[in-house]
């Protein structure tokens, strides 16, 4: 892949994800960046040890303070070292702070490109089945809870390391005041699993409840017209403030608790320092310790406090996290239905474009079902899209299909292009079957126009070169022409540098249509394939557009699908298909004498042209 | 909820506006005998949040550390001790009602804020609800569905946290600094001065930080919501991308976006990084700069005095001046998150302030019972959407002119795109006309009280919509009025009660979000009964094109022929047999009414009807 497009990055290969061991996925991708992790448990280490000088710092002065033997050089020094300790404790802080959250944001990059890979990589059927919003809902927010887990999540389990050595340092001075100040430590443990627990349950409870608000609200403006038309303004309102109601109440239960958060935090050192000074107080007057000994003691016990505050917080950030990275890594974990394989050979070429299929059968796979039918064995399957379709087509030939809506016209040139593989059947080209050509050849040799065409928020030009991204512009100018959109461009206000999209110009669905068939012409395929490419412009400019390319379809295949007889009348060759199955074939005139669906279809479309030209 | 991503919704930089946070404030005021509680209980917990390290201060200088019993002879020491241990036990003490009554204060004064804020949201929610009731249609066609619904549902979340986590927080943190400030200077104006000598740092530190991390905060977000926008717009038209070969061009333009956001990131990490430590540092430097000044004061004097310079004091200034550093560090964050939901109240704001486009006039005319006389006059009309950008609208309807009688059954036909549903639309006034009149009785539609006025009017739609929960709620609407005999009976009316009665829970059946479990059939027998039920005086009704079992057909088509009697309708027509049962036959053409009279006449004549006749309705008549 490296060598066709000089645009392309290093690929970078990914590890596996493994859906439902989140952590082990994280381990593997974050396994490059495992020097910045190990140096940033070092730095925290450094950090514990420098700031664990500070309470000896002020023991010995506090001491010396305390019983006058303290001259005032001493203090001086006492005053610089603090100073000291306390600048070598922020750097290591600084470097621990920048190797650990940089490396998140470093492995958030890889996930994202690792995910937005994949996602070009996974086929058409992935994509009908999976919307869009779901996928992007992954790409935020789960990547944002992922991040969040990788980065302070990863960092506050880290600061753990510190409670070792700051306990050690408590026990070093004095055993029995650290007794003492742990021995609330049982009680609150419980307070906490049981805080964390409800709110747990109340939180999820809460979600549950907005969603609900969301979905009534989604289902109000849906049903705008229905509310209006029946005059129930009132009555919705109503059904709202049920709801909202019913969140507030949710949220307020929750608030009942979550508000004892920070009073527990703060009773919870509160206690800790008062068993101190009780305690330690005591132990000074009866001259079992030093005042010093009881300022280092005080001083580290606060600097416990933090980690342990973290701890909980730490907690929901790997619950969180762990949910996000297994609904990222169902997706990483999606084998593409299509792609190169042992059966293609590399360098396999279209030459000349002659197409085959032979008896090709295809159905949709089933939509994902609720969880209730997924339960049942699946005993319907969708119908056929097409089935037991053979026909062929001629090198620099014309080919065309009819047929009413849904009888499979599309399926079929989905199914050239291998957007979807055929459940049986054979296609080949030249005389070879479609799997041996890797997909990057053949769809640089098929120019296919969509029936929906697709925009992209960029302008004209990187809208019509998209599959030949350097050409120069008289080659877009060319095939705008061929394709009736020139003098459209011309109109635009800064010709192919204008701007289309949500924030640009928007185009009529027949401007769009021919956009689309320019894009297509640049490529200068060995096979164009339009799919009712021209339903939106009107007949006559449409018979203009069909001149141009009559033009540049010769010595080229093509199959052109379309509602309109008039457009394909001059096809070589015409196949009618109905419910999947090809009815009749054969040219225009052989196809009216017929006198079966492609004649009433005809004498439908005379009708409406009737119709048409009578305004 | 793909909308979530839209450019504007994530772009807006703010600066703190006065006037948007006075309307905010304006919410709260039913609450403000709650709001002066939680403030004087933020000014009660300043006072005793002080109090412990005063406390703290007192037991180590006059007890622990007391002078008198370590200068005591050796005989009177225990004696000392024994006095010094009653004196500490009662600071313990002392303290450990401060530490209590603080949980139980700060417990009661969160919680009141978050429940007052809870009760905000909820007032502001079901108001920006209700008044989306009463916008036009003309307005929910131009702005996306999931545009609005961020609005009543993110937004409001995030302008409830200014409430709660910003203005509170920062009249918290500036009571804690204003309390901490008198405690200090009340003790030893000095040693005050000296433990905040380092604060001109901090806030420089803090300013410093702001700008640069702002700057890079809002890069961070304008760069992600490029990324998403960007990559959305990639997920949806992925099929060209595949069938043009584009993956690694636009995938090497995906990694260099995301390399950009990464880099963003990582420089805003280097901000925290310097910021926190050095605010620390500092922290400690006043730390350094109080024992260091306690032990000169203690050097020179010779002795300790507790306020002057003592271990008590040193240990109390530490905590105060800790005490003091917290609130300004917290306030630069806390700067971030009220502008973000300054953000979001203004975008709530301006939906709010949107005001509803067509609604009631000045005296709007009531109308209980409406006769079901229809007269359109000379009426032009265009999307209003349209409107708005060219100068010559497009008009979807081209002086109309059309009297209907009450009683009288009306089918309009015409090809795709005529202006028969545009009609249909008029006549509830879901939309206004820009010309002409439209009368209902001889009165204009736009003088009706607009509500009952609609309730006159039945409209059955094309696309069945129906709400999710019970069928008997899909049926009555929520109208008291409605029994459940009559629901019942309207259901079996219009032949909806035989499959109804067949689902699990008969009328108390679930129907899914927009009636997903219903066959298209079934929703249509449903919306009849609720039509019916309603009882309206003029029926509109969009002939469904769906193809549908020969059996529902044929009950659909007796149930429409009921719904019609002794009403007058407007029927767009779809099947033969409701336009040969019409009164009369309107055809529509490019906007304009062309042709009318009955099916037979209208045939004899020979024109655009025989055209369209051929077309749509020929076909039926075997069915039929």
């Amino acid at each position: 892949m490296k060598n066709e497009t000089r645009h392309a990055p290093p690929e970078t290969s990914w590890p596996p994800a493994e859906p439902g061991k989140p952590f082990l996925t994280l381990l593997r991708f974050n396994r490059r960046y495992l020097r910045a992790y190990l140096t940033g448990a070092a730095l925290a280490v450094v950090f514990v040890v420098i700031s664990l000088l500070m309470p000896l710092i002020i023991r010995a002065t506090v001491q010396g303070l305390s019983t006058g033997a303290l001259g005032t050089d001493r203090l001086w020094e006492f005053f610089w070292v603090l100073l000291a300790t306390s600048i070598a404790a922020g750097v290591a802080r600084y470097f621990q702070r920048t190797l650990m959250i940089g490396a998140s944001r470093h492995f958030e990059y890889d996930l994202r490109n690792a995910y937005f890979r994949h996602l070009q990589r996974l086929s058409a059927s992935f994509f009908q089945r999976m919307p869009t919003g779901d996928l992007m809902a992954r790409a935020t927010s789960d990547m944002n809870q992922i991040r969040d887990f990788v980065g302070p999540g990863v960092m506050g389990t880290v600061d753990m390391i510190r409670l070792p050595f700051t306990l050690g340092m408590m026990f070093y001075l004095s055993v029995r005041l650290t007794l003492y100040s742990l021995l609330p430590l049982p009680a609150l443990t419980i307070l906490v699993y049981l805080f964390v627990r409800f709110m747990n349950r109340q939180s999820k409870i809460v979600q549950e409840i907005y969603a609900e608000l969301s979905t009534r609200v989604q289902e109000n403006l849906a049903g705008a017209r229905v509310v209006k038309a029946f005059g129930i303004e009132d009555r919705e309102t109503d059904r709202f403030r049920e709801k909202t109601l019913e969140y507030m109440k949710a949220n307020v239960k929750l608030a009942v608790v979550t508000s004892f958060a920070w009073p527990l935090i703060d009773m919870l050192i509160g206690v800790a320092v008062l068993m101190v000074i009780w305690q330690g107080g005591k132990l000074v007057i009866e001259n079992h310790l030093t005042l010093g000994d009881l300022s280092a003691f005080l001083i580290t016990m606060v600097m416990l406090a933090w980690p342990l505050i973290q701890f909980g917080w730490v907690l929901t950030l790997y619950q969180r996290g762990a949910v996000s990275m297994n609904r990222i890594s169902a997706i990483l974990n999606e084998v593409p239905e299509i792609s190169d394989d042992q059966r293609t050979v590399m360098n396999a070429r279209i030459t000349v474009g002659r197409i085959q299929f032979e008896g090709v059968s295809f159905r949709y796979p089933s939509p994902p079902e609720s969880a209730a039918q997924a339960a049942l064995p699946t005993t319907h399957q969708r119908p056929w899209a097409v089935e037991e379709v053979s026909f062929e087509v001629p090198a620099g030939t014309t080919l065309a299909i009819v047929g009413p809506t849904g009888s499979g016209k599309s399926t079929l040139l989905s199914l050239l292009c291998r957007e979807f593989e055929p459940v049986s059947g054979h296609i080949l080209i030249d005389g070879q079957a479609l799997e041996v050509f890797p997909l990057h050849t053949l769809r640089h040799a098929l120019g296919c126009v969509p029936q929906d065409v697709f925009i992209f928020s960029e302008s004209i030009r990187e809208n019509i070169r998209l599959g030949r991204p350097a050409i120069p512009d008289g080659e877009i100018l060319d095939a705008a022409r061929v394709a009736g959109f020139l003098g459209d461009l011309q109109e635009m206000p800064q010709q192919l540098d204008t701007l289309l999209g949500e924030r640009g110009v928007n185009l009529s669905g027949g401007q769009k249509q021919r956009l689309a068939l320019a894009r297509a012409l640049v490529c200068n395929p060995a096979i164009l394939l339009l799919d009712d490419t021209l339903s939106s412009v009107d007949t006559r400019t449409e018979e203009l557009i069909l001149r141009e390319l009559r033009g540049y379809m010769e010595g080229r295949t093509s199959i052109i699908v379309s509602h309109r007889i008039s457009s394909i009348r001059h096809a070589h060759k015409i196949i009618v298909l109905a419910d999947g199955q090809i009815v009749e074939s054969g040219n225009h005139d052989e196809l009216v004498e017929l006198d079966g669906l492609y004649a009433r279809l005809h004498q439908r479309q005379l009708l409406e042209t009737h119709l048409e030209e009578d305004s | 909820m793909s909308e979530g991503y839209h450019m504007q919704d994530e772009l807006q930089e703010r600066a703190y506006d006065a006037h948007l946070m006075r309307r905010l404030l304006g919410y709260i005021r039913p609450y403000r005998g709650w709001i002066i509680l939680a403030t004087v209980l933020l000014l009660v917990l300043s006072v005793l949040g002080n109090l412990a390290p005063v406390l703290l201060m007192h037991s180590v200088d006059a007890y622990i550390n007391d002078a008198t019993r370590l200068a005591a002879p050796e005989d009177m020491v225990a004696a000392a001790a024994e006095r010094d241990l009653s004196g500490l036990y009662r600071m313990v003490l002392a303290i450990a009602a401060v530490v209590a009554l603080q949980g139980l204060l700060r417990y009661v004064q969160v919680l009141v804020v978050s429940v007052v804020g809870q009760r905000t949201m909820f007032e502001m929610r079901l108001g920006l609800f209700d008044h989306l009731q009463h916008l036009s249609l003309g307005f929910l066609d131009r702005n996306p569905a999931g545009r609005l619904l961020s609005r009543v549902t993110n937004d409001i979340e995030k302008v409830q946290q200014t409430i709660v986590e910003g203005v509170v927080a920062v009249i918290s943190d500036f009571m804690t600094l204003l309390v901490v400030l008198v405690v200090m200077f009340s003790i030893n104006p000095i040693l005050a001065c000296v433990a905040l000598s380092p604060v001109p740092l901090v806030v420089l530190t803090s300013v410093l930080f702001r700008k640069y991390a702002q700057h890079s905060f809002l890069e961070v977000r304008r760069k992600i919501a490029h990324i998403n926008s960007w990559m959305q717009e990639n997920v949806s038209g992925m099929r060209v991308v595949r069938l043009f070969n584009r993956e690694d061009v636009n995938y090497a333009e995906y990694v260099a976006r995301n390399a950009d956001h990464r880099d963003e990131w990582v420089r805003q990490v280097r901000n925290f990084a310097l910021y926190f430590p050095a605010v620390e540092f500092l922290g400690s430097l006043a730390t350094a700069l109080v024992i260091l000044y306690c032990g000169m004061v203690m050097l020179k004097t010779g002795e300790a005095t507790s306020g002057q310079g003592s271990v008590g004091t040193i240990f109390a200034f530490v905590f105060l001046a800790e005490r003091f550093f917290g609130p300004i560090r917290a306030l630069a964050d806390r700067y971030n998150l009220i502008l973000e939901a300054m953000a979001s109240s203004e975008r709530v704001f301006a939906l709010q302030d949107t005001p509803p486009d067509v609604c009631n006039g000045p005296a709007p005319v009531s109308c209980a019972r409406l006769k079901g006389a229809v007269a359109l006059e000379h009426v032009w009309f265009a999307y209003p959407s349209a409107a708005e950008l060219q100068g010559e609208p497009r008009w979807v309807l081209k002086n109309i002119t059309l009297d209907i009688a009450p009683g009288e059954r009306v089918a309009i036909v015409g090809h795709t795109g005529a202006g028969k549903s545009t009609l249909i639309h008029l006549l509830s006034r879901f939309y206004d006309i820009q010309r002409g009149h439209l009368r209902i009785d001889g009165v204009d539609v736009r003088d009706y009280d607009l509500i009952p006025m609609r309730r006159n009017i039945g409209v059955v739609l094309q696309d069945v919509f129906l709400f999710s929960g019970t069928i008997e709620e899909n049926i009555r609407l929520g109208n008291p009025e409605i029994s459940q005999e009559k629901v019942e009976a309207c259901a079996r009316h219009v032949n909806a009660a035989r499959f109804i009665e067949r689902l699990p829970g008969g009328y108390g059946y679930h129907v899914g979000e927009r009636g997903c479990n219903l066959s298209t059939g079934q929703r249509q027998l449903v919306a009849f009964a609720r039509t019916l039920a309603h009882d309206p005086r003029i029926l509109v009704l969009d002939e469904a094109t769906a193809n549908i079992d020969t059996e529902t057909e044929n009950l659909i088509q007796d149930a429409i022929a009921k719904l019609l009697e002794g009403r007058t309708s407007i029927v767009i027509a779809h099947r033969l047999s409701t336009v040969q049962h019409a009164d009369r036959i309107v055809v529509f053409h490019h906007g304009e009414i062309r042709e009318s009279g009955t099916h037979q006449e209208l045939l004899a004549h020979n024109g655009l009807y025989r055209t369209l006749y051929e077309l749509q309705y020929k076909d039926q008549t075997g069915s039929d």
